[in-house]
């Protein structure tokens, strides 16, 4: 069932043993799953059908630190949530990824791979996905990743149909919660915000936050912050160790083998490291995206000079009207390290159209960062170089340390942390089960549960992590 | 019109042999593999001490 507002509902006399907050896609998965093990759900969607300005500026906030995105344009608010403009790339977070590593403080999860394999089979068909491939060895250093560029899922649209259908989901569109209230051991209700006007209380015996990487925080900052700290009651983690996926164009490559790389039908090869090589450089995890152009002849000689000497390749493409960059563009993507200080915080100045304190990111990169960046590069030069499939050129920004660019992609728009799941309530806001520390029926879902970020894009690890919390759920409601 | 050379075709020959007398382009066209995998970093570039002989 879909409901335009908080009204519409009420009418319909439906009763819900679980509240889901937020219909992306952690908040859809989580809602059809319980709905098929016939437990009744209402899932709050703060915008409607289609994207608003008037819904996207409720995301509008600002950044300390780093450049980084308009927040109104990083996600989306409406129905599917930020499905709505993702890319579609798919591949779930490695073994490696759940362990922790000497030289990277706040590592590791509590839970492993093997917890959420279970649920991968599910995930794969929810996200239309054959089968993942395993890492094919290239060099003594790097394989090729298997990422699967997906016809992108729409939740929103995808699953509309049987979310309207269904008689145990009932879908609230245009409405939001405002806040959580609690006594210190559980969630008591919720304060509504429903068609642009607050719309009263609502309990339910179980709530689910699924608002996405950012407002997670922000809204259970403000609960807290509300109710005297009586949502989250173990809160020095909450907000904090928040992630992305820095992304850059660090360097060049002059691919002499080409036989030897797997390009895939966009002309891309991505690599990630062994575990063997992260620990000896100790770098945080990362992949290397080879970007290369189907130029031929003059065009593609023109090209790899282009890699070598690109003041004068511009002087000559210009001779011929041609405007062409070295023929094979070398990309890092990595992991950010969780820390403390890069945090999600609540406005002292500004507030949405709700009244909420509007967010305020503070995000930077740090050495681990720098030092990801510079012996990635290197590593993957001294391979490509050893096994004479090609050269690698550093860029001098890369190697001087220079400030990071602000002409390039920055980072992939993947929030995570924030709420990050742990056994130490002083560095972590969810449990193993993605409870809240200290809470009998809170439970977090998204990517702000993340320990660490992996090097890989969220939303399949989103999914299947969110078929586990509604497996959880299941077992605990019916119990 | 078979077998008319267009100005924009000579143009792309001259280039092409303008390139393939560039030293830069000749350096390009030096590495070659090598049992040698003594590696070096100049300018940035990760290359075999061989491919600098």
């Amino acid at each position: 069932m879909i409901f335009a507002d908080m009204t519409a509902y009420r009418a319909s006399g439906h009763m819900a043993r679980v509240a889901i907050v937020g219909g992306g896609v952690a908040g859809i998965t989580i809602a059809r799953k319980l709905a098929g093990r016939g437990i009744p759900c209402v899932l709050f969607e703060a915008g409607g059908e289609e994207v608003t300005e008037e819904s996207q500026d409720f995301y509008r906030g600002s950044t300390v630190g780093d450049q980084y995105f308009d927040l109104d344009v990083s996600r989306l608010r409406y129905l599917g949530g930020s499905s709505n403009h993702w890319a579609g790339w798919c591949r779930v977070l490695d073994t490696y990824d759940f362990e922790p590593k000497s030289w990277i403080p706040n590592s590791g999860w509590p839970i492993r791979r093997a917890d959420i394999e279970p649920f991968l089979d599910e995930t794969r068909a929810i996200l239309g996905l054959r089968e993942f491939v395993a890492t094919r060895p290239l060099t003594d250093h790097f394989g090729h990743m298997d990422l699967i560029k997906s016809d992108a899922v729409r939740f929103g649209t995808k699953y509309r149909d049987e979310l309207d259908t269904s008689r145990s989901i009932a879908v609230v569109l245009n409405t939001s919660v405002l806040e959580l209230t609690g006594n210190g051991r559980a969630v008591t209700g919720a304060k509504l915000f429903s068609a642009g006007a607050p719309a009263g209380d609502f309990s339910a015996p179980y709530f689910v936050v699924a608002t996405g990487g950012l407002e997670n925080s922000r809204l259970l900052l403000w609960s807290n912050a509300q109710s005297n700290g009586a949502v989250v009651p173990n809160a020095k983690a909450l907000g904090r160790y928040w992630m992305e996926h820095p992304m850059y164009w660090s360097g060049n490559a002059y691919i002499t083998n080409r036989d030897a790389l797997e390009f895939d039908h966009e002309g891309e090869v991505f690599m990630i490291p062994t575990p063997a090589a992260m620990a000896e450089r100790e770098t945080c995890n990362f992949h290397i995206q080879l970007e290369t152009m189907p130029y031929h002849g003059t065009k593609r000689m023109i090209a790899e000079l282009a890699c070598y000497a690109p003041s004068f390749t511009e002087w000559v493409s210009s001779a011929v009207d041609m405007h062409l960059q070295c023929s094979a563009r070398v990309h890092i993507d990595w992991e950010q390290p969780p820390v403390e200080s890069n945090h999600v915080a609540l406005s002292a100045t500004e507030r949405d159209a709700a009244g909420v304190p509007r967010i305020e990111l503070h995000w930077k990169k740090g050495e681990l960062d720098r030092r990801t960046l510079v012996e990635s590069m290197r590593l993957f030069g001294e391979d490509l170089a050893r096994r004479d499939i090609g050269r690698v050129q550093i860029s001098d920004w890369v190697l001087n340390g220079e400030d990071w660019p602000t002409d390039m992609e920055l980072a992939g728009n993947h929030h995570m942390g924030g709420t990050r799941m742990g056994t130490d309530p002083s560095t972590s806001v969810v449990d193993a089960d993605c409870r809240v520390h200290g809470m009998e029926n809170l439970y977090v879902a998204g990517s702000s549960i993340f320990s660490t970020a992996g090097q890989c894009t969220p939303t399949t690890t989103i999914t299947a992590l969110s078929l586990r919390l509604a497996d959880h759920l299941t077992r605990t409601v019916a119990a | 019109m078979t077998g008319v050379k267009s100005p924009r075709m000579n143009r792309r020959r001259l280039i092409t042999a303008l390139l393939l007398a560039l030293p830069a382009y000749a350096f390009l066209s030096r590495i070659r593999p090598t049992r040698h995998d003594d590696i070096v970093e100049v300018d940035g570039w990760i290359l075999k001490r061989s491919d600098l002989a």
